[in-house]
């Protein structure tokens, strides 16, 4: 099956023609397109090669009959649900631990933007962004500054700041999530 | 400035392409490019997950190597859920078939039983 030949069709559109005549070669298309990314997301939670193979697997499994029997409209985020409770499903399995099972619900919450964005204007915006970007402590604040406004590199943040890769990437990271909630509050208080 | 302070909240819906994240696992983008795709990573929680990773994985060619083997398995997968459902297409079309045939040998019997039986009446 040639992938480059369907890089035009959207992950939607795939999911319309599966729907429109149940032929699985639509499947095929769209699941490889996301093996890779699947593979990572199984190898971070699973810190295994072949337990993270197998269990890419399983999910490929699990998205063929599931597909079968209800419809998906949003693929990327469900597959990721899919893959990301399997991983927490086998550690329970492996530690005895019950897990936090995301729903697809709760994936498209996490995937959508700022709502209140759209509506206010570019002005209120900038001054909501200014303030929350001071109200963040001085890492986040350095990291965030330096990747968006600057443009710079994880590793380039790493050199001119001397924290490790991982710290950069959980500063921007968490400086994000906070000026999400800060904008909101001040936004709010406007 | 501006733009760019206003672009730190939203969400990117970009395509993903393997083998640019395959340069960025190798070290082979320049600061820029870098920077390009942990644009996308910090907006895109599948994404920071995979290469989260596969930055794991001990030998990065590996990753090709499994991705392919996993393609093929997918498409053994898909191949053999469909010849399953051809050939419960097919039995099910020689029973209809088997039915239309017994429905017009029976009115073959019926005609031939009423033809016989006004014969009968009418000699």
């Amino acid at each position: 099956m040639k992938e480059d030949r369907y890089q035009h069709i959207t992950d939607k559109a795939l999911l319309e023609k599966f729907y429109a005549d149940k032929d699985n070669q639509w499947l095929g298309i769209l699941m490889q397109r996301y093996t890779m990314l699947l593979l990572g997301v199984c190898m971070k939670y699973l810190k295994n090669e072949d337990d993270a193979r197998d269990s890419v697997q399983q999910v490929f499994l699990k998205a063929i009959n599931e597909l079968h029997k209800y419809r998906v409209d949003y693929f990327k985020s469900w597959i990721y649900m899919v893959a990301k409770n399997h991983c927490l499903m086998k550690l329970r399995d492996k530690q005895g631990k019950t897990p936090v099972l995301l729903d697809e619900q709760t994936i498209a919450v996490q995937d959508e933007p700022l709502s209140q964005q759209a509506h206010l204007d570019k002005d209120r915006m900038l001054d909501a962004m200014s303030a929350a970007i001071a109200e963040l402590n001085e890492e986040q604040q350095q990291c965030v500054t330096l990747f968006y406004l600057e443009k710079k590199s994880y590793s380039q943040i790493a050199d001119i700041t001397g924290f490790s890769m991982m710290q950069v990437k959980s500063y921007i990271q968490n400086g994000k999530r906070n000026l999400k909630i800060a904008v909101e509050r001040i936004t709010k208080q406007q | 400035m501006n733009k760019d302070l206003l672009n730190i909240l939203l969400n990117s819906n970009k395509d993903i392409d393997n083998q640019q994240l395959m340069d960025y696992l190798a070290g082979k983008l320049s600061e820029e490019e870098k920077h390009a795709v942990e644009m996308q990573l910090a907006e895109n929680d599948f994404m920071s997950d995979a290469v989260e990773g596969l930055e794991i994985v001990k030998n990065k060619r590996d990753i090709n190597v499994f991705v392919d083997q996993l393609n093929r398995d997918l498409h053994k997968k898909l191949f053999r859920k469909k010849s399953k459902k051809q050939r419960r297409k097919a039995v099910q079309q020689r029973w209809t078939f088997a039915a239309i045939i017994l429905i017009l040998v029976l009115l073959l019997a019926a005609w031939l039983m009423i033809v016989k039986y006004q014969r009968l009446r009418h000699g």
